[in-house]
């Protein structure tokens, strides 16, 4: 052996040697709005396993509080991909594709509820004219669009109509909002509620659905258009459509109270187009 | 707090000292719950102000941005964070004064005026969990960058610093019950035992009868020198008492002396004066030897002047004959009385009423020597009070039921009030005064009999009962 071919080699060892002592860097990233059980550690964690398994490389979950946030980091390329709700898909949908959406009793469609307190006596929204309303998130379909475009719909906006509304940034919170008597009312993900009915009933039990929506799309896996071709992408796309196959996947899904992971095409989200027309119109 | 003064002073004194420990313990009790709340008071307040700190700290943007969402979430946090369910209630609003949210908003609902809690709230500078409430609700600004944001109001739990204070207040109440219990006893032991040597003086003095009498020497208290002068001076009064007694007794025995040495005079006249008839009758005897019924007459004449001569003297010898206490009064010591008196009353040129009501045959039951010298000194004392040409009078009766009773009068001028006291009372006699009428009461008094002074028409009357069943007693061998 020479003295260039030593060097040579002994330089590929560094290379070689160098990530055994570094941490495993994360090879995949995926970002996650509060859409769902956001205070639940243990269903992410589970979640974020079941795909590290199925991937066979780290897994990294990046979260923020609002949805804009979340689509942001998406837009600057700092996730590879993320859970977003229809709203902000169909804001950028000339940029953005879906990878997959879960599938929900079997479906992959969702409700937006309109919740009041236990004892409040509202059974329409109508009945909630100058009270106080929690929103989840501006960007939310479930959590603001659908209250807001059926206000639009008679003519008024949130602000005029409630006396005042905030926003919560989860629907957790906005159930929690109602309950607790924060505010009188809240515009909530059906499903987030729903599944709170069998983990949390007592949170639940302080509030009472008055309005349900009709079916829309469930939030989307969705990721740069023009990064599908990239293998890091397209392999996180496979690996949500096939998180049901593996032991992992179901466990994870199971306790997500979801069935399973689908492909979609944009028409899943005609409904929410039309509630943002409606309140683009107004 | 007055005690009855019958209460003994060994009683008093404990319970005097046990309500001075007690209102010791109260006063320093209450200083003591008093610091306790100012210690609870520094506590709360310390609490209170890390809690305002800290959520001016982590309120202070949100409240800024109005962010209800995350005021009402970060309270909920550091409501279910807290130790010890310290607080129980947070409310926050704006600078405006309108709720932003609460603990729990359907006691504080959103936009409602935070003003409606500032009516019981105390600021952290006035500050007191003193009371009995359990909670307390207290206010400060939100202060965040050096600026006032709005306000924040805190309901705090002090139940257990007012169960504290409670547990506190009983052990002291304990404490000092106790305290004041072992105290009171031990003060009781103590003052009994300081004044149990008058304690014995006091029952010496009570069983002692008659004149005092000095303690025995093991009652004296050593080392006491208060105690000590007390029982000394007792003693020495008792000694002193019993002198004085005894020289009253060696007075009077002097005065029945001087009652005779005041009549000497008048009895040596009483024996002088016939003499020289006696002497005249002998002479004529002497010269008419031969004829006898001269003779005869004369010495009738000396006979006559022989006997009275001789009952003077028997009379003198009556009165200085002390086995005489014995025998009871007769009809003849009243005589002899009267004869006694009589040279008195003659020089005096006085007259004398003498009235004497005796059962004939009958004995007296009172005895003779007291009962003449009684006489013999009221009479000799009504002479002196009648002066020249006055009158007195001896008026002597006997009862049914044996009691003698004798009025001796005067119509000098009234008996002088040393002389009624010498008369009728124990009282010392005054110096310079005589003691017959002293004599007088203590023969009286001896025979329990009575004394009467009574002025009436310008006559003064002395009576004094002298009654039956005594001389019996008398009587007796002692």
């Amino acid at each position: 052996m020479n003295r260039r071919q030593f060097l040579g080699c002994a330089s590929t060892s560094i290379l070689y040697c160098k990530p055994l002592v570094a941490e495993e860097p994360v090879a995949f990233r995926l970002g996650l709005t509060p859409v769902f059980l956001d205070n639940d550690a243990i269903v992410l964690k589970h979640f974020q396993s079941a795909l590290e398994s199925i991937l066979g490389a780290a897994v990294g979950f990046e979260q923020r509080r609002t949805y804009e946030e979340v689509t942001g980091l998406l837009l600057s390329g700092s996730v590879d991909a993320a859970w977003l709700c229809g709203y902000p898909f169909l804001q950028h949908a000339d940029v953005l594709s879906i990878l997959a959406v879960p599938l929900w009793n079997g479906r992959p469609l969702y409700q937006s509820y309109l919740i009041v307190g236990r004892d409040d006596a509202a059974s329409a929204l109508s009945d909630l004219e100058g009270a106080t309303h929690a929103f989840s998130d501006p960007d939310s379909n479930s959590g603001y669009l659908v209250t807001a475009s059926e206000l639009a719909r008679i003519g008024r906006s949130p602000e005029t109509f409630f006396r005042r509304g905030i926003f919560t940034y989860g629907h957790r919170n906005v159930v929690r909002a109602v309950a607790d008597g924060l505010v009188r009312s809240g515009s909530v993900d059906g499903y987030v509620w729903e599944a709170l009915t069998t983990r949390e009933p007592q949170l639940t039990k302080g509030t009472r659905v008055i309005w349900k929506s009709e079916w829309m799309g469930f939030p989307p896996f969705c990721a740069r258009s023009d990064r599908l071709r990239e293998a890091t992408v397209e392999r996180l796309g496979n690996a949500l459509r096939g998180i049901g196959n593996s032991d992992r996947g179901r466990n994870a899904l199971d306790l997500l109270t979801l069935d399973g992971m689908a492909p979609a095409s944009p028409g899943l989200f005609d409904g929410i187009a039309k509630r943002m027309a409606e309140i683009e119109a107004l | 707090m007055m005690l009855p003064f019958s209460t003994s002073l060994s009683i008093r004194v404990p319970l005097i000292a046990a309500s001075l420990m007690v209102l010791v313990g109260v006063v320093a009790s209450r200083q003591v719950l008093e610091t306790l709340t100012e210690v609870q008071d520094e506590r709360v307040r310390e609490i209170a102000e890390l809690h305002f700190k800290a959520l001016s700290v982590a309120l202070g943007p949100f409240v800024l941005r109005e962010d209800i969402w995350e005021v009402y979430d970060t309270l909920d946090r550091a409501t279910q964070g807290a130790e010890g369910n310290r607080l129980i209630f947070t409310v926050v609003s704006d600078e405006t004064g309108q709720v932003l949210a609460a603990t729990d908003p359907r006691r504080a609902p959103l936009d409602s005026p935070v003003a409606a809690f500032f009516v019981n709230a105390k600021t952290l500078d006035d500050l007191s969990v003193a009371g009995q409430a359990s909670q307390i609700l207290l206010r400060a600004p939100l202060i965040f960058q050096g600026r006032r944001v709005g306000e924040i109001v805190s309901e705090l739990n002090i139940s257990d610093l007012v169960q504290e204070r409670r547990r506190a207040t009983r052990l002291l109440l304990l404490g000092n019950a106790l305290a004041t219990g072992i105290l009171a006893i031990l003060g009781y032991l103590a003052t009994r035992r300081m004044l149990s040597p008058i304690t014995r003086l006091a029952k010496h003095m009570e069983e002692t009868t008659g004149s005092p009498e000095a303690t025995p020497i093991s009652y004296v208290p050593r080392g006491d020198t208060e105690l000590t002068r007390l029982f000394e001076t007792y003693n020495n009064m008792t000694t002193a008492i019993e002198h004085k007694a005894e020289a009253e007794r060696r007075l009077a025995e002097r005065e029945r002396f001087v009652s005779l040495g005041r009549l000497s005079s008048s009895l040596a006249h009483e024996i002088n004066n016939p003499l020289g008839g006696l002497l005249n009758a002998a002479d004529t005897i002497k010269e008419y030897a031969e004829r006898p019924d001269v003779v005869r007459s004369s010495a009738d004449l000396l006979t006559r002047g022989l006997r009275h001569m001789k009952d003077v003297t028997r009379a003198i010898l009556d009165e200085n004959r002390m086995d005489r206490s014995a025998t009871p009064l007769t009809a003849e010591d009243l005589d002899d009385v009267k004869l006694l008196i009589y040279p008195e009353i003659r020089w005096r040129v006085q007259r004398l009423s003498w009235t004497v009501r005796l059962s004939p045959g009958k004995e007296r039951e009172v005895p003779a020597a007291p009962t003449r010298q009684i006489l013999l000194n009221l009479l000799l004392n009504a002479s002196t009070a009648a002066g020249e040409g006055g009158e007195i009078g001896l008026s002597f009766s006997e009862a049914e039921d044996g009691t003698v009773s004798l009025i001796v009068s005067d119509n000098g001028p009234g008996i002088s009030e040393s002389a009624r006291r010498r008369l009728l009372s124990s009282e010392p006699v005054a110096p310079g005064g005589g003691v017959g009428l002293r004599l007088v009461r203590d023969l009286v008094k001896g025979l329990s009999g009575s004394i009467f002074v009574d002025r009436e028409d310008g006559e003064t009357r002395i009576r004094v009962d002298l009654p039956a069943a005594t001389y019996g007693r008398r009587c007796e061998p002692c």
